[in-house]
C-alpha cells in the first residue's frame, strides 16, 4: 500500500478547499456528538458516586415521638427489604443564632458520623464528643463561596444554649444541618425521631416507596412526619445535565448526518471528477482495491483530524457543563467517561468512511480503458424533459437554465437537498424550542400579567427582592397594610391588586427550607396557571410546581406538614401551578392566619389597565405612602438563558454545516460545468447572470428543503420538548408545544431558501469570474 | 459601414496590441483592421498567439496594451458585464469543440444565445428554427448534442454564433475536430455565409480552410504579424 499513501495525500492537497469542509463539519458534528453522549453517560455519575461512598440513605424519615417509640421504629425496620438501617436519633427544628439573625436549623442528635447508612464525612475539625458542641453539614467544595458564614470556634446560641463549632462534615443524604452528641439532644427535649434507611431495591420510586410501606406499616397511623427519597436528590443534581441531554443528542445526531452527505457527495464527486486519474492509476498498475483505498484514505485524513479535534472541543464544553452541574458532590474531575471518547474516535472515522464507501467502490471496478475515456461532463440524457420545459416558459433564461441544473446530477442533487433538509429541520427545532422556553419563560414569571410590584418590607426569606438595600425585617411601608392596599387598589390604572408575604418553611422530615407565599387578593387574576387541581379557596391549602411534586414524590391531592419557628401546620396541595422553582409553595391568606396572624404583606403585585404610565402610577402611590418601593422587573431565568444561547449556537452550527454542503455542491458543478459556464459567458451571459443562474440552481433546491425539513423539525420538537420538560422536571402544557404558527412556516422555507443562497453565493461568484478564454482552450 | 468622407469603415481595428501571460509575450505590438464582408484567416504555428489574438477580439481576455475596436466600440472602455454585452450583441463564436449544452436540444441550445438578450422563448425558436432550415438541419433541431454527428454539432454551433445578427463571426479551428466531410460541408457554409455580407476571421491551421474561405490571409509567428496577403478563392 506504500504508493497509496502519497497518491492520497497529494489528493487531499489538490482538493484543499474540499478538505478544509470535511474537516470542519466532522469537528463540528463530533463535538456535538460528545458533549451529548458526556452528559448522557456522566449526568449521575458523581451523584451515585459520592452516594455509594457514604452509603447515604435511600429513605430519611423522620416520626412522631408522641406517637412512636425508638423500639417500635427499630423493630419495624427490621424488614427482608431493608438492607441497612441508622437511627432513631433524637431530631429538633432549632433556631440557632451567630450575632445576627436566628437561624432555622435541622439538628440531629448523633454519637458518631460512622455507620451503616450515611457515613458522613468529617473533612474540618473533628465529631462532638460533649454537650456543647455542633458540627455543621456544609459542602467542602462550595465552603468556601460561603461569605460570613460561621468557622470552627463560631459561638452558636439557641433558648439558653451556647453551641460551640468543633467541625464540619458533609451529608449527600441530606439528613440534617448539624449534629449533635446525643446527650445534647436530649437537653433540647425533641420531639421527632430520624431513622435512615437503605433498601435492597431502590432504583425506583415504587421501589422506594415499597420500602417505605414496609418499615411503616407497624407503625401507628400519624406517627410518620414526613420522608425525602434519595431519588429526589438525584433528580435534583441531574435535572440540568439531563435539560441539556434531548437537543443535543438531536442536534449531534442532525450534524453527523450531514456530514455524512457531505463526505458522500465529496467523494462520490471526486470519483465523477477523477475518472480519467482513476484511469491513469489503474494504467500505471494500481489494484482495484489500491484505487479504492485512494479514495477512503483521501477522505479519512480530514475526517480524523477533524474528529481528533471535535472530540477535545467536545470534552472541554461537557466538562465545564458537568462541572457547573456537579459541583456541589465534590465532583472534581468530572468529565466525559474514557469510552465516549474511544466510541467517537472510532465511530465517527469509521461512519465518515462508510459514505464514502460506496463512490470508492465506483472508483474500484471502473475499468482503466472507460476511466480514461470517460469524460467529466454529466452524461447527456439526465433532466432532459425538466430543461426541456424549462426553455419555454417565460422566466429569464438565467433562472430556468438555473433551475434546470439540478437535474443533470440527481444523486448529487439528493444529497445536497438532504444536506438542507436536515439544516431546515435543525432551524426548526431551533426555532421551536426558543420559543417553547421563552413561552415557559413568560408564562412561568407571568409576564404581563404583573405591570408593578411594590415592596414594602417586612419579608422573612431574605434581601433578594429588597430593592435600595432595604432591611427585609423591617417594614418600609409607611401606612397599615391594608392602607397600603385601599391605596394602590384607588391609584387610577389598577385593575388587579394583590398582596402577599413569604415564610421560612420546612417540609417536615427534610432539611430544605421552603419559601411559602401566602397570597391576598386577585391572586387569580396575576397570571399563575394551574395545571392541575383547583386555585386555594379555603385555608389549608397550597399550590406548587411540578418540581415540587417530582422531587418529593407527592401529587396534587396528598397533604404536607409545614413547619416553622416550632410550629407544624398541615396543608393539603390543591394545585400545581406553572412555575420553575422547587422549593417555593404558593398558599393563601386563610392559611397564613393559622401560622403568623399578625403578619403584613411585603410586596404587592399590580396589574394595570392597558395604556397605563406605570412610571405615574408608581408616583402616584408614593406620594400616598413614600416607604413603597417599586421592584425592578425580572430578568430571564439565567439557565434558560443558557439553554438559548446553546441552542443558538448549535442552530448556527448545523446552519453552516448544511450551508458547507450546498457549498461543496456547488463548488464541485461549477468544476465539472466550466466549459459550460465558459461557453455561456462566450455567447453573451453576464457575470451576475451566471451567479443568478448557479445561485438559483440551489435556491430551488433550498425551497423544496425548506417545505420538506419543517415536518422532521416540528417532529423532533415534539420528542425533545417533552424529554427536555422531564429533565428540568416542569410541568409541560400544550401551548409549550403550539409554536409554530404558518407565517413562522413560510420563514422556515426561506430559512432553507437562505441557507442554499448563502452556500451557493461564493463559488457561484467565483464561477461567473471564469476566464473564458483559458477553459475554453483546456480541451 | 462607411465614414464621412465615403471610406470604408473598419469592423474590427487592432492598434499595437499587447498581451502577456507572466514573462512570456503572446502577442507583441499586433495591429490590424478588418473590414466589413472581409474573411479573414490566421494562420501560423501553435503557441505563435492566433488564438490569443482571437480572445482579444471576442473580448474574452483583455490587452496588456494597446486598443481593440470593434464595430466602433473600444472594449478597452467596457467592463465585465459590458464586455459580456458586447459578445451577446456584437458577435458570433465558433469553437473547435462546438461547446454545446449536453442537456439541452439542438434547438435550444441556438435559441439560448437570443433568450439572453431578452428574446421570448417562442420568438427565439422561431428565429432558431429559420436558421435550422437555411443549414440544412431543421430535421435534427429536437435533437441532443450527445446524440449528433460532429458536422452537425458544428452546424448548430454555427446556428448559434448567426442568432443574434453579429457584426463578425469568430472561427477558432472550426474543422479541427470534424472528419474531411464533415469539414468541408463546414467550409462551404462559411463561404456562403460570407459571401452573403457576414465578415469572417478564423483561426486555422487549416491551409485549404483558409484558401477556400479567406479572401486575405495573416501570418503569425512569435506574437507578431509576420505577413499579410489576399488570396484568391479557390473551390
Amino acid at each position: 500500500m506504500s504508493a497509496v499513501w502519497p497518491v492520497s495525500r497529494a489528493a487531499v492537497r489538490r482538493r484543499r478547499l474540499q478538505t478544509v469542509v470535511i474537516g470542519v463539519v466532522v469537528a463540528l458534528s463530533t463535538t456535538m456528538i460528545v458533549v451529548a453522549l458526556g452528559l448522557l453517560a456522566a449526568s449521575s455519575g458523581p451523584f451515585d458516586q459520592a452516594y455509594a461512598r457514604q452509603s447515604g440513605a435511600h429513605l430519611v424519615a423522620s416520626y412522631d415521638q408522641s406517637k412512636v417509640s425508638d423500639s417500635q421504629l427499630t423493630d419495624a425496620a427490621k424488614q427482608s427489604q431493608v438492607e441497612a438501617v441508622a437511627g432513631p436519633f433524637g431530631l429538633a427544628t432549632l433556631d440557632l443564632n451567630m450575632g445576627g439573625r436566628p437561624l432555622p436549623l435541622v439538628v440531629v442528635g448523633r454519637a458518631d458520623a460512622g455507620g451503616a447508612v450515611d457515613r458522613l464525612n468529617v473533612w474540618d475539625g473533628r465529631w462532638p464528643d460533649k454537650p456543647g458542641e455542633i458540627v455543621l453539614n456544609r459542602n467542602p467544595v462550595t465552603s468556601s463561596n460561603q461569605r460570613g458564614a460561621a468557622t470552627l470556634g463560631t459561638q452558636l446560641t439557641t433558648g439558653g444554649t451556647t453551641l460551640t463549632v468543633v467541625g464540619f462534615a458533609y451529608s449527600v443524604s441530606e439528613s440534617a444541618d448539624a449534629w449533635v452528641t446525643p446527650d445534647q439532644m436530649t437537653s433540647f427535649k425533641p420531639t421527632a425521631s430520624q431513622m435512615l434507611y437503605r433498601f435492597t431495591e431502590a432504583a425506583t420510586n415504587a421501589q422506594v416507596s415499597a420500602g417505605q410501606s414496609a418499615v411503616t406499616t407497624s407503625l401507628p397511623s400519624g406517627a410518620l412526619l414526613g420522608t425525602q427519597s434519595y431519588l429526589a436528590l438525584r433528580a435534583t443534581a441531574t435535572g440540568e445535565p439531563n435539560t441539556f441531554v434531548p437537543f443535543l443528542m438531536v442536534f449531534g445526531w442532525l450534524g453527523l448526518a450531514v456530514a455524512v452527505l457531505i463526505v458522500a457527495n465529496v467523494v462520490s464527486g471526486a470519483v465523477v471528477a477523477g475518472f480519467k486519474h482513476i484511469g491513469v492509476l489503474k494504467a500505471l498498475g494500481f489494484t482495484p482495491t489500491q484505487v479504492m483505498a485512494v479514495y477512503l484514505a483521501m477522505i479519512s485524513i480530514p475526517a480524523v483530524v477533524g474528529c481528533a479535534l471535535g472530540t477535545v472541543l467536545g470534552n472541554v464544553l461537557a466538562e465545564s457543563l458537568l462541572t457547573r452541574a456537579f459541583e456541589n458532590y465534590g465532583a472534581e474531575g468530572v468529565g466525559v467517561p474514557i469510552w465516549v471518547d474511544v466510541a467517537t474516535l472510532l465511530g465517527v472515522p469509521l461512519l465518515v468512511a462508510l459514505s464514502a464507501l460506496v463512490p470508492s467502490l465506483r472508483a474500484r471496478s471502473l475499468s482503466a480503458a472507460e476511466a480514461i475515456s470517460a469524460g467529466s461532463a454529466p452524461r447527456a440524457g439526465r433532466g432532459l424533459r425538466a430543461q426541456r420545459w424549462l426553455s419555454g416558459t417565460r422566466l429569464p433564461r438565467s433562472i430556468s437554465l438555473g433551475l434546470g441544473l439540478p437535474f443533470a446530477r440527481p444523486a448529487r442533487t439528493a444529497l445536497t437537498l438532504a444536506a438542507v433538509v436536515l439544516g431546515v429541520t435543525s432551524v426548526t427545532l431551533a426555532v421551536g424550542l426558543g420559543k417553547s422556553l421563552t413561552t415557559y419563560q413568560t408564562a412561568a414569571s407571568r409576564a404581563g400579567a404583573v405591570d408593578v410590584t411594590i415592596f414594602a418590607g417586612m419579608t422573612e426569606t431574605g434581601p433578594q427582592v429588597a430593592p435600595g438595600g432595604a432591611e427585609p425585617d423591617r417594614p418600609v411601608a409607611k401606612l397599615s397594610d391594608p392602607a397600603d392596599e385601599a391605596l394602590l387598589r384607588s391609584t387610577s390604572g389598577a385593575v388587579y391588586v394583590t398582596a402577599s408575604t413569604d415564610q421560612l418553611m420546612r417540609l417536615a422530615g427534610t432539611k430544605q427550607d421552603l419559601r411559602v407565599s401566602f397570597l391576598r387578593g386577585d391572586s387569580e387574576q396575576i397570571g399563575y396557571r394551574v395545571l392541575e387541581g383547583h386555585w386555594f379557596d379555603g385555608p389549608g391549602q397550597v399550590a406548587v410546581s411540578e418540581r415540587f411534586l417530582r422531587q418529593r414524590g407527592l401529587s396534587v391531592g396528598d397533604t404536607i406538614t409545614l413547619e416553622s419557628k416550632g410550629k407544624s401546620t398541615q396543608v393539603k396541595i390543591v394545585a400545581k401551578a406553572l412555575y420553575n422553582s422547587g422549593e417555593e409553595v404558593l398558599s393563601n391568606w386563610e392559611t397564613l392566619a393559622l401560622i403568623a396572624p399578625d403578619q403584613r404583606a411585603s410586596m404587592y403585585e399590580i396589574q394595570l389597565k392597558p395604556g397605563t404610565d406605570i412610571d405615574a402610577y408608581v408616583k402616584a402611590v408614593q406620594a400616598g405612602d413614600p416607604g413603597l418601593q417599586e421592584v425592578p422587573g425580572q430578568d430571564a431565568g439565567t439557565f434558560i438563558a443558557v439553554v438559548l444561547a446553546t441552542v443558538i449556537l448549535l442552530t448556527l452550527m448545523l446552519g453552516t454545516v448544511a450551508a458547507l454542503g450546498v457549498f461543496n455542491t456547488v463548488v464541485l458543478n461549477t468544476r465539472e460545468r466550466r466549459r459550460d459556464l465558459g461557453m455561456l459567458k462566450s455567447i453573451g451571459m453576464t457575470p451576475g447572470q451566471v451567479t443568478v443562474m448557479v445561485v438559483t440552481s440551489m435556491a430551488a433546491l433550498g425551497a423544496l428543503g425548506g417545505v420538506l425539513g419543517i415536518p422532521f423539525g416540528i417532529i423532533a420538537h415534539r420528542l425533545v420538548v417533552p424529554a427536555m420538560a422531564n429533565g428540568a422536571q416542569v410541568a409541560l402544557p400544550d401551548f409549550m408545544l403550539d409554536v409554530y404558527p404558518l407565517p413562522l412556516l413560510a420563514l422556515f422555507v426561506l430559512a432553507g431558501v437562505a441557507i442554499a443562497a448563502l452556500g451557493a453565493f461564493i463559488p457561484a461568484r467565483s464561477a461567473a469570474r471564469t476566464t473564458i478564454a483559458e477553459v475554453l482552450h483546456n480541451e | 459601414m462607411t465614414d464621412a468622407e465615403g471610406n470604408e469603415q473598419a469592423v474590427v481595428r487592432l492598434s499595437g496590441v499587447r498581451k502577456e501571460y507572466g514573462e512570456s509575450v503572446a502577442l507583441d505590438g499586433v495591429s490590424l483592421e478588418i473590414h466589413a464582408g472581409e474573411a479573414v484567416a490566421v494562420m501560423g504555428p501553435s503557441g505563435s498567439g492566433k488564438s490569443t489574438l482571437l480572445s482579444m477580439v471576442a473580448g474574452l481576455d483583455r490587452p496588456t496594451s494597446g486598443s481593440i475596436v470593434v464595430h466602433g466600440e473600444d472594449l478597452g472602455s467596457l467592463d465585465e458585464k459590458g464586455l459580456a454585452l458586447y459578445r451577446r450583441r456584437r458577435i458570433g463564436m465558433i469553437f473547435q469543440f462546438f461547446n454545446l449544452l449536453d442537456d439541452l436540444s439542438a434547438l435550444d441550445n441556438v435559441a439560448l444565445a437570443a433568450q439572453l438578450t431578452g428574446t421570448s422563448a417562442s420568438n427565439a425558436r422561431q428565429r432558431a428554427l429559420e436558421l435550422f432550415e437555411e443549414l440544412g438541419i431543421a430535421g435534427r433541431r429536437n435533437t441532443y448534442p450527445a446524440q449528433l454527428s460532429g458536422g452537425e454539432r458544428q452546424r448548430v454551433a454555427v446556428a448559434r454564433a448567426l442568432m443574434n445578427r453579429p457584426a463578425i463571426l469568430l472561427a477558432d479551428e472550426p474543422t479541427g475536430a470534424l472528419d474531411t466531410r464533415a469539414g468541408e460541408q463546414v467550409m462551404d457554409l462559411l463561404l456562403d455565409l460570407n459571401q452573403i455580407g457576414q465578415t469572417l476571421l478564423l483561426v486555422t491551421h487549416d491551409q485549404q480552410l483558409a484558401t477556400r474561405c479567406a479572401s486575405r490571409l495573416v501570418e503569425v509567428v512569435d506574437g507578431q504579424i509576420a505577413r499579410e496577403r489576399s488570396l484568391e478563392r479557390t473551390p
